[in-house]
């Protein structure tokens, strides 16, 4: 395998990766701004400078000439080279700061001149303390600075798009962000204007930047010059937590971030995945976050005669337990949900079995050409492909109606949905049907029929899986803490803080905001118990095992296996 | 270029602009459309095809604002960003209005030393406003420029992206100026070399509109 | 007839060049005209590639590579070995040439009067060098402030497509070849080659880092070769009189016929034919007629604003070659030499050099982009007498912070004249600046 020499240490490398990336790639840091995977190469912002060399070959036997140690001899570039723009080459001798004060010294040069323009507005600026120039600058930047004239002042505060704020000022002239429109999102809306040090990145004149995934360029925005908003000035970066998952917007299964502070969802930025969304996330995934904070329930509630009323937990799960164990069981309707877990929907259709109804089937939320082809998918809910490996399908209005009036619904066991805004009842017909058990998210239009309403965690609380529409299985962490949770049955909430910042804000130290729900995974089993059924509390993680094991569509689902990642599972249609 | 470092601003580019053309003015004809297709087929890509396109547009509209390099990029099939992007980046393409006659004297360094900045400052005095600024009676802008290439026949300057006028002088400029107020654009010179002053006695062009050939220069008494 | 001028001792420091005879500019009446040019033998040399056997496109390499010639665009790279690296011929990959008209160097004025008095010799180059490289189409990229010198080329242009003379079956061969003038719009970057081929594919003119070069990913990422107009109008030249002859005029190791333009404080300013390898001191005292006004020399840049400026001191004995120069401190450049007298404030030309390199900055990189105007701050205080001794140490830093880390040269073109007329003229420079705590005797 070809070698290459990194500060005197050998590295083996395969095929012909950028230098940069290999280093990255292998825990030797470099300082750099504009170099980005997922895009071109420009290696405009200088900052990644190294010294390159290359052994030296003997004319005409082609060996490589070596020193009395017996070491390569090593004929060094003249002038330092980019480590982002450097293909690598066999025999190829490398540099970096650690081992040459000429790499040092342009590193602290470089960062110079990238702040002789710009406003070191750090104290008010969103980016301070996860931009890439203040802690650049922190590690490899000189003391002070030696430029005493007026700086370039440019534009501020343009609002480039409904979702996207500039500062001129700011900008270091990366070009990740054009080429982000250019090469990525191809909606070529942004372009750099002027030349030399008047360039900053602008709309063409008359044109919003409104681009489906503009939001991605303030991620990959090396600085503070484009941001969000909606964010800007909402919290400081290390007064959030923020934990792995994906979003819930659509079928895509695309990897997030959820940020919270005081239990409260404040943004969903892109995790990195290559097999999905690579660096990527629709604007429309990140606008769902209120979602996760407003409009939540608090606490059971169980009907009586002044309607829906405060209940304990205990209470609810009696009386669900009671009002189900009363109706025959082919007379039960249990509607999973696409929005619900694969654990969720598998603990139903449990339910449904044992009660010997049919497996419960979902309601459909399709938008016909909403999807892009790429991250926005038709179907709005995340987990369609979860409920249709578990056996759950697409529910049929036609026969629901068709029993309803037949009067063959006497309970129905509505699972995270909203089946009346969806439209398989209307408001009055849901009323006909004697015994409503509804679990949900957010106040909806059911809850009004519901006798027993039990309030459900979301993906930012609770611990489960997702499939999405093209059979990649991905597991989520809860991002923030909802009350009185039971910590030891989450064994997995240990896993989840991998935060990026302690903070007296997160969602162990503070009570705050926390929502009174429960996951299904957790009220289910307790609403079997009361019907007499043996189970067990499990953690997601060991129903997950359990489906991974008896369900051929899941083979190979379990939580190791997922990792942070997913994986991706066979074709259905190629399952024996 | 107006003194940048003293007042380094950069502004923002009206971003809702009123069209200064209406929809109707707004159009090629038929034979321009041909001619930016024939640059189209000069190339393998229509955006390379943007520059000629701009120009084009610039010399029927005069100046390019946005909704002209719109234009552009429409007729090519182009983004418009690439096509501002472009725009913007070139000195040449006027993106606001300019005066009837732009007049882009050279100050680089062999005007300088020759007197490039007198020129300027004689211009600015004459016409009663400064570098970068055009005249009330929208005739004349100033503007000053990098090397024109025409070091030789220094001090000198062009005028709006056209004729060359060479070996300035302050008289030349008032009989300049006269002329372009009567409509009368200065004509195409041949700057004669030397050798062939010697070796054939003059210009070797038998249609030459005019001749020049590089004088001794004054000395410059402005050098910024 | 003008045999080896200069080629018997290498050096121009004869007489020899008074009875030099022009070949890139012969004095020929309207030879800018097709017909003119074809009636004194224009376009032979084109023919004779395209029909005689033994000039094959390696052969017509061969020759050129023999012949010496070096590349008059800045960089004097050696133009057949430039050819040479242009990959094997590919199916279905079309090859480019960009010729290189941009012409912007300060200083720099010949490429111009090139166009202007002999078209056509620009053209039988390019399609000289089509042949040896197998091109498909060249851009001849022209700075757009020569509108009309466009115009006129243009109109020669479509006469040489009537004629033949290019496009499909050129004479009649079964070679093909186009040429397409392409007009710049006010960028000096864009005479940077990288720059030029973004230009022509109608982007903003960001250099492109390389490698690749463009011989590997040239014009839309096809094989291309960047040449100077001027250079490639020797290629004629090469093909009609043998590489010998070539090799033998003017110097030894840069060798050929150079129009030199000579502006500044000269009596007689303008563009010059004569063969590389002539004296400093000949060129302004014997061919521009004297420092004006009997004035003494001062300085000189011998080859545009990004070479080292040369104190009067240095130049006695120095040629116009690559050689010489380098010895001397300074590069060829251009060979558009700006000559200052004894009066020049070398403090208002530094800040003016200076001024020029922050306008053209493409804004790309971060040490040309934050640098150049630095640099012009700096230098603009010092001038203004508002400058410390510590600001010359930290413009001498700058240089050494810009220098060899940018995507193109430009930044070392603006560092060079920093360092050198510094280093060349530190009193004048300290004479302006206050004193200051830093200001240790
Ligand atoms: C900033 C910069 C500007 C340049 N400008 C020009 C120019 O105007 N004309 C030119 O022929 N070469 C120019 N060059 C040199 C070109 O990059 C290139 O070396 C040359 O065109 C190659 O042609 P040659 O080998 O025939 O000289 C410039 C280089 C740099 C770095
Ligand atoms: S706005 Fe940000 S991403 Fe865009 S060029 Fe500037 S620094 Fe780079
Ligand atoms: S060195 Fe200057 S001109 Fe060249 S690419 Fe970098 S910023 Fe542009
Ligand atoms: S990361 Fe390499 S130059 Fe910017
Ligand atoms: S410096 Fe004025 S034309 Fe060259």
């Amino acid at each position: 395998m070809p070698k290459i020499t990194i500060d005197n240490k050998a590295y083996a490398f395969e095929g012909q990766p950028k230098l940069l990336q290999f280093c990255l790639d292998h825990g030797v840091e470099l300082p750099h701004f504009c170099y980005h995977p997922a895009l071109s190469v420009p290696a405009n912002c200088r900052q990644c400078l190294v010294e390159v060399g290359m052994p030296v070959r003997d004319r005409e036997t082609g060996e490589i000439a070596r020193n009395d140690d017996g070491e390569p001899i090593i004929r060094w570039g003249p002038k330092m080279t980019t480590s982002c723009s450097v293909d690598m080459a066999d025999g190829m001798a490398v540099r970096t700061h650690r081992s040459s004060e000429l790499v040092e010294q342009a590193q602290k040069d470089n960062l110079e001149f990238l702040l002789i323009n710009h406003p070191l507005d750090c104290p008010i600026c969103d980016q301070a303390g996860h931009c890439p120039l203040q802690n650049q600058t922190y590690k490899y930047g000189p003391e002070g600075s030696r430029f005493e004239f007026r700086k370039v002042q440019k534009p501020k505060k343009v609002v480039l798009g409904p979702r996207v704020m500039l500062d001129g000022e700011r900008c270091i002239n990366c070009t990740r962000c054009t080429r982000f429109t250019d090469e990525v999102s191809k909606s070529h809306q942004l372009t750099i204007i002027e030349r030399g040090v008047k360039n900053y990145p602008m709309t063409p004149p008359g044109e919003v930047f409104d681009d489906p995934y503009s939001m991605n360029v303030i991620d990959i925005c090396p600085v503070g010059a484009l941001t969000s908003i909606d964010f800007r000035f909402r919290a400081r970066i290390w007064e959030m937590s923020s934990a792995p998952s994906i979003t819930v917007t659509n079928a895509r299964g695309a990897n997030c971030s959820y940020w919270v502070r005081d239990n409260l969802v404040l943004r969903i930025t892109p995790r990195a995945n290559p097999h999905i969304n690579d660096y990527w996330l629709p604007d429309e995934d990140r606008a769902t976050y209120p979602r996760f904070n407003e409009q939540r329930p608090d606490g059971p509630r169980i009907r009586g005669d002044e309607g829906l009323q405060p209940a304990d937990w205990e209470t609810a799960y009696a009386r669900a337990s009671e009002l189900l164990g009363a109706a025959d069981g082919s007379n039960i309707l249990f509607l999973g949900s696409p929005y619900a877990t694969v654990e969720d929907n598998y603990l139903l259709c449990k339910l449904a079995a044992a009660l010997g109804a049919s497996p419960p089937a979902y309601i459909p939320h399709i938008e016909p050409g909403a999807g892009d082809g790429w991250l926005i998918t038709d179907d709005k809910t995340p987990n369609a492909e979860g409920c249709r490996r578990l056996g759950v399908h697409p529910v049929d209005p036609a026969l629901v109606r068709a029993r309803l009036e037949a009067g063959e619904i006497a309970a129905l066991y509505a699972l995270e949905d909203d089946p009346v805004a969806s439209g398989l009842f209307q408001r009055e017909e849901i009323q006909d049907i004697p015994v409503v058990l509804h679990t949900y998210h957010t106040t909806n239009e059911t809850l009004a029929a519901a006798d027993v309403a039990l309030p459900a965690a979301m993906v930012v609380e609770t611990v489960g899986s997702y499939v999405s529409e093209d059979g990649h299985a991905q597991r989520v962490w809860p991002a923030k803490a909802i009350r009185g949770v039971n910590r030891t049955l989450r064994m997995e909430m240990g896993v989840s803080r991998l935060d990026s910042h302690g903070t007296p804000f997160d969602r162990w130290h503070n009570a705050a905001n926390q929502v009174h729900c429960k996951p299904s995974w957790e009220m289910l089993p307790n609403i079997a118990r009361g019907l007499g059924l043996e189970w067990a509390d499990a953690s997601p993680k060991e129903i997950m095992r359990e489906i991974a094991q008896h369900i051929g569509a899941f083979e190979g689902a379990t939580y190791e296996n997922m990792g942070s990642s997913g994986v991706r599972l066979t074709e259905i249609g190629t399952l024996a | 270029m107006s003194d940048f470092i003293k007042h380094p601003v950069v502004s923002l580019p009206d971003r809702a602009p009123e069209p200064v053309f209406s929809k109707k003015e707004l159009v090629f004809t038929e034979a321009e459309k041909e001619q930016i297709e024939t640059f189209r087929a000069q190339y393998p890509t229509p955006e390379s095809a943007v520059m000629k396109t701009l120009w084009l547009a610039q010399e029927k509209f005069g100046f390019l604002p946005p909704e002209v390099i719109r234009l552009a990029a429409d007729t090519l099939g182009i983004p418009f960003s690439l096509a501002y992007g472009v725009a913007t980046f070139y000195t040449q393409y006027y993106k606001a209005q300019q005066g009837k006659y732009v007049l882009d004297v050279c100050t680089c360094f062999s005007c300088q030393l020759c007197g490039g900045y007198d020129m300027v400052r004689y211009l600015e005095e004459k016409l009663d406003i400064r570098e970068g600024e055009t005249t009330e009676d929208g005739l004349f802008t100033i503007q000053g420029v990098e090397c024109l290439g025409a070091c030789g026949t220094a001090p000198m300057l062009q005028v709006t992206n056209g004729p060359y006028v060479h070996n300035l002088s302050r008289e030349k400029l008032d009989a300049l100026i006269d002329a372009l107020k009567a409509g009368k654009k200065p004509p195409f010179v041949s700057v004669t070399l030397p050798q062939d002053e010697d070796d054939l006695g003059g210009n070797r062009r038998s249609d030459a509109e005019a001749t020049e050939v590089g004088q001794t220069p004054p000395a410059a008494e402005t050098f910024e | 007839m003008e045999m080896a001028l200069f080629g018997d001792n290498g050096s121009g420091k004869t007489d020899a060049w008074r009875s030099y005879e022009r070949v890139l500019l012969p004095p020929v009446r309207d030879l800018h005209r097709f017909d003119t040019y074809v009636g004194h033998g224009g376009y032979e040399a084109l023919r004779a590639v395209l029909t005689r056997e033994e000039w094959t496109p390696g052969k017509v390499i061969e020759a050129t590579k023999a012949s010496g010639l070096r590349g008059r665009g800045g960089a004097g790279f050696p133009t057949g070995l430039k050819w040479s690296f242009m990959p094997p011929v590919e199916p279905g990959k079309p090859r480019y040439i960009a010729c290189n008209g941009d012409e912007s160097e300060p200083g720099t004025f010949k490429d111009r009067q090139l166009m202007e008095y002999n078209p056509h010799l620009v053209f039988e180059g390019i399609l000289i060098a089509a042949w040896a490289m197998q091109i498909d189409a060249t851009y001849l990229y022209v700075r757009g402030e020569y509108a009309d010198w466009i115009r006129h080329m243009e109109s020669e242009l479509a006469m040489l497509y009537d004629k033949g003379y290019a496009g499909k079956r050129i004479l009649g061969t079964d070679f093909s070849s186009d040429i397409v003038i392409h007009k710049g719009a006010g960028a000096y970057i864009c005479g940077e080659e990288t720059s030029l081929l973004e230009s022509v594919e109608g982007k903003r003119a960001y250099p492109r880092i390389k490698p690749p070069f463009p011989a590997q990913k040239g014009l839309w990422g096809c094989p291309t070769t960047v040449n100077n107009v001027e250079t490639l109008a020797c290629a004629p030249l090469i093909i009609n009189r043998g590489a010998e002859w070539f090799a033998g005029v003017g110097a030894e190791k840069h060798p050929g016929p150079v129009l030199y333009g000579i502006s500044g404080h000269v009596e007689r300013p303008g563009v010059y034919e004569y063969p590389t390898g002539m004296l400093i001191t000949d060129l302004i005292e014997k061919v521009a007629g004297g420092v004006r006004g009997g004035k003494k020399l001062k300085a000189i840049v011998p080859g545009g604003a990004s070479v080292p400026v040369l104190r009067a001191d240095m130049i006695e004995g120095v040629t116009m070659d690559a050689e010489s120069l380098r010895e001397a401190g300074s590069m060829m450049g251009t060979a558009g030499m700006l000559v200052m007298d004894e009066d020049t404030d070398m403090v208002k030309f530094l800040r003016r050099v200076t001024r020029f390199y922050h306008h053209e900055s493409c804004g790309q990189c971060t040490p040309c982009r934050e640098g150049t105007g630095w640099i012009e701050n700096l230098v603009t205080r010092i001038d203004e007498g508002q400058g410390t001794l510590r600001d010359l140490d930290i413009l001498l830093e700058l240089c050494d912070q810009m220098e060899g880390r940018t995507v193109c040269a430009l930044a070392d073109a603006a560092a060079w004249p920093v360092r050198n007329t510094i280093q060349r003229f530190r009193e004048e420079f300290e004479a302006k600046c206050r004193q200051s705590i830093y200001a240790v005797a």
